[in-house]
């Protein structure tokens, strides 16, 4: 049975779960349906941090476009619709054992692509959630409901998972931001130009 | 360079700091960044405890709305709304001379401002601390950063400043509670 966390919640996962090392963090979302407009375009990314909780390049920003990171150990899968990902959009392999030193956190985010142009926000989202899942068992560990605490936002902080000694803590941040990704990236020290 | 502290350790001011009559204690932390919702309030009180471990009256509790105690010892220097910023969010200045006989004790805590209503904890604040210093010289004396993994905590007991056997004291507590500030009045206040 999944832990499910509120806000600012943080839980040990690799202390209460001995010996997990890979790991599937499954983000989902709903998004409302209605005729005409523009499709939402919803993306979930990783940010690979430093102590400083920057990135040390650019190449720590995991994201379609650059989907595997931290020496191998992040991947980011995309759509998943079969077996023990059902439900999740997008999602992101990560093997705790082989994420380099210098990676003491990373932030799992989703943006609205475009939404600026296209007018939409985290107001017309529903139900989204972030989980964390062994990729071995298949078994949920932790699960966050975003809930309907957003509203202008057109990026979020859903997550975070984090060195704490030796072991992988996991915290429930849901810090929202209204520049996309555009924010966030100046947020974590990455350089759009 | 002051001492740095660990969790539940203690200092013996009058051995290590002979000198220090005028003690700033500044309080400081940063908050998740986020650029909508509620901004963090979050608020340092002192409970100057006697007898009993209680406060002898209402007004030995210096927070916000009381900035100064009866005995003239303890002046809260405001309210800082946000939490923005470097160094100390806020500072209680104590003249330690004055502090009245009764008074053994004085407990420094932090709440976050309507955390419930917020749905703010301490989950989603870092790098906390206090650290006493000479107000005379800058001079930091101790410092303790709450190094702490804090997860759904509402206040925490961050420090606490006490007599034995006639000499003033320091130990860093770093204990959390889910509770606010009324929970610490119902705590250290007889009625």
């Amino acid at each position: 049975m999944a832990i499910s966390l509120s806000k600012g919640q943080k839980v040990d996962l690799t202390k209460t779960n001995p010996g997990l090392k890979k790991i599937v963090v499954g983000l989902g979302w709903d998004t409302n349906k209605y005729d005409g407009g523009n499709d939402f375009d919803l993306d979930a990314s990783a940010f690979l941090l430093g102590e400083t909780s920057k990135v040390q390049s650019d190449k720590d920003f995991i994201f379609y476009n650059n989907a595997t990171g931290g020496e191998g150990s992040v991947v980011h899968t995309g759509d998943n619709r079969t077996g023990a990902g059902d439900g999740d959009d997008e999602q992101i392999n990560i093997d705790l054992s082989k994420v380099p030193a210098a990676i003491q956190k990373i932030d799992f985010t989703i943006t609205i692509h475009d939404a600026a142009a296209r007018k939409q926000n985290f107001g017309q989202v529903s139900n989204a959630y972030v989980r964390v899942f062994s990729e071995d068992s298949g078994a949920e560990l932790i699960r966050y409901d975003l809930g309907e605490d957003f509203s202008v936002e057109t990026a979020i902080v859903v997550a975070e998972l984090y060195r704490h000694g030796a072991e992988w803590k996991f915290n429930a941040v849901g810090s929202g931001f209204q520049g996309g990704l555009a924010a966030l990236c100046a947020n974590f020290g990455l350089d759009v130009g | 360079m002051g001492i740095n502290l660990g969790k539940g350790e203690r200092i013996n001011l009058s051995k290590e700091a002979p000198s220090l009559k005028k003690v700033g204690v500044g309080l400081g932390w940063d908050t998740n960044q986020t650029d909508t919702g509620y901004d963090f309030d979050l608020d340092a009180s002192v409970f100057m405890l006697g007898a009993a471990g209680k406060i002898p009256s209402e007004k030995y509790f210096v927070f916000y709305n009381n900035l100064n105690s009866p005995d003239g010892s303890v002046k809260h220097t405001g309210d800082n709304l946000t939490g923005q910023g470097d160094g100390d969010d806020e500072t209680v200045l104590v003249e330690l001379s004055k502090v009245d006989g009764a008074i053994n004790e004085l407990v420094f805590v932090v709440t976050i401002h309507e955390a419930e209503s917020r749905r703010q904890n301490f989950g989603q604040v870092r790098n906390a601390f206090i650290r006493l210093y000479d107000q005379e010289t800058g001079k930091e004396v101790a410092k303790y950063e709450l190094d702490e993994d804090f997860s759904r905590e509402t206040a925490l007991e961050f420090g606490r400043l006490y007599k034995k056997d006639g000499q003033w004291r320091f130990q860093a507590v770093g204990q959390g509670f889910n509770t606010g500030l009324q929970g610490f009045v119902e705590k250290y206040y007889a009625g």
